[in-house]
């Protein structure tokens, strides 16, 4: 956790990357490898619909960048946002979401078959790797519900409410793990289908200094599929 | 842009030992472009290097460059008016110093001078949205003959006139509605891809 900490760090003040570039094309490899692994023509529901829940810091703000490329890619995502920061980053990406009529729930739906129901995917971006500590509510019931559903859970980075070193043997357990930069220590014990790396943005020269030992991405591609 | 340079030229394709490709950046947001572009083509390992004679105070574009800096890919100081010297020592140009913002007639030094030399260079041009130099809307009469441009969001008027080997459209972000009220009317990009080729090349 604290190496993934130094790397953002670095990037952000050796690098002078900004928060918006970064999160940009974080969130453009999670809808892209999304799109990848679930293609709209392999959704059950009559449109391809996804639930993206967004977490009150940057895994959240990952997701709503996430929920507009899908929506560009032909997806129909609804956000659910229950905890909004009061920045002008987070406030832009929800504008830019409402503006290409993406809606936002005002309840999270109260049972897991409504889920399974209206949606044929739901995108996790509510804790990411800073995540420490007790889950507070209303993320608690959310992973509650999300733990019980039948379609496809997605995660971005760190599946929620896992300890982002060691899992969480009984929590979520997602059918995709897009890690972003490179993978955490919890990803070993991830057992989805689906395991992508996505933020292709991360100079040779902090890969070297950190070890980071990542595989080459195929051309020009912002995601490389790891299983 | 980084995407759509690479698809016209992969790697594997490219004539000279190294895979470097100049950088030529102008003072405003094409230039600004350019060094996205520059950064992203270093990290798909061509090594690129860029010429970026008049800097933008603006603070976004000055964290584009020190991305770049960070990332080695070294600034030139200066463009050699030997145009063989730049024949010989890259594989492609791309020209990001004026875009679609600049008014017709307008020739500021050091951008003429660098436009007077990229005129006589033999190497492949990709130029972003506007050739530089062209009318927005009329086009060129006798400006820079690119290979390949990249028009962002949209093409403009004077892409018409463009008559090289390919032509793509890149800038996927663009919501309907927007689309819609402008009468844009863009291709449909394949899947996830962000640049589309409009026209199959020659």
């Amino acid at each position: 956790q604290e190496e993934a900490q130094a790397i953002d760090q670095e990037l952000f003040t050796e690098y002078k990357f900004s928060v918006d570039q970064l999160m940009e094309l974080a969130g453009l490899s999670c809808a892209t490898a999304i799109a990848k692994a679930y293609p709209p023509s392999s959704f059950t529901t009559s449109q391809p619909t996804v639930l993206v829940v967004c977490g009150p810091g940057n895994n959240g703000g990952d997701g709503l960048v996430c929920a507009r490329h899908l929506k560009m890619f032909g997806y129909e995502p609804t956000v659910y946002y229950p905890k909004r920061p009061n920045k002008p980053l987070f406030e832009g990406l929800t504008t830019q979401c409402q503006k290409m009529d993406i809606p936002f729930l005002p309840e999270f739906p109260a049972e897991a078959a409504l889920i399974d129901e209206l949606y044929g995917l739901v995108v996790d971006a509510i804790f990411g790797f800073s995540f420490k500590g007790a889950v507070r509510e209303p993320f608690g019931s959310i992973l509650s519900t999300l733990e019980r559903i039948t379609v496809p859970v997605a995660s971005i980075d760190i599946p929620s409410g896992w300890d982002v070193e060691k899992g969480k043997a009984d929590g979520l357990q997602p059918d995709m793990l897009i890690s972003l930069t490179a993978p955490k220590k919890a990803a070993m014990h991830f057992t989805g289908r689906y395991h992508f790396l996505g933020g292709r943005f991360v100079p040779a020269a902090l890969q070297q200094k950190y070890a980071l030992n990542l595989p080459p991405y195929p051309e020009t591609d912002c995601v490389l599929q790891l299983t | 842009v980084p995407f759509s340079s690479r698809q016209a030229f992969p790697l594997p394709s490219l004539p000279r030992k190294q895979p470097t490709v100049l950088v030529v950046c102008g003072p405003a947001q094409n230039g600004a472009i350019g060094l996205v572009c520059a950064r992203h083509l270093r990290i798909f390992d061509y090594e690129p290097t860029i010429f970026y004679p008049k800097r933008s105070p603006d603070p976004l574009y000055r964290d584009f460059t020190t991305q770049c800096e960070k990332m080695d890919i070294p600034f030139l100081s200066y463009l050699p008016t030997e145009v063989q010297l730049i024949n010989d020592a890259y594989n492609a140009v791309v020209d990001a110093v004026l875009g679609a913002e600049v008014e017709a007639g307008e020739g500021r030094e050091p951008c003429a001078a660098i436009l007077a030399t990229l005129k006589h260079v033999r190497i492949p041009i990709v130029s972003l949205d506007v050739p530089s130099g062209w009318d927005v809307e009329a086009g060129s009469s006798g400006g820079i003959s690119p290979d390949v441009l990249v028009s962002l969001s949209a093409p403009k008027q004077c892409a018409r006139r463009f008559l090289g080997r390919q032509h793509f459209v890149a800038g996927r972000f663009l919501p309907y509605d927007v689309q819609k009220k402008f009468e844009l009317n863009p291709p449909e990009y394949p899947g996830t891809e962000c640049v589309v080729a409009l026209r199959a090349p020659r």
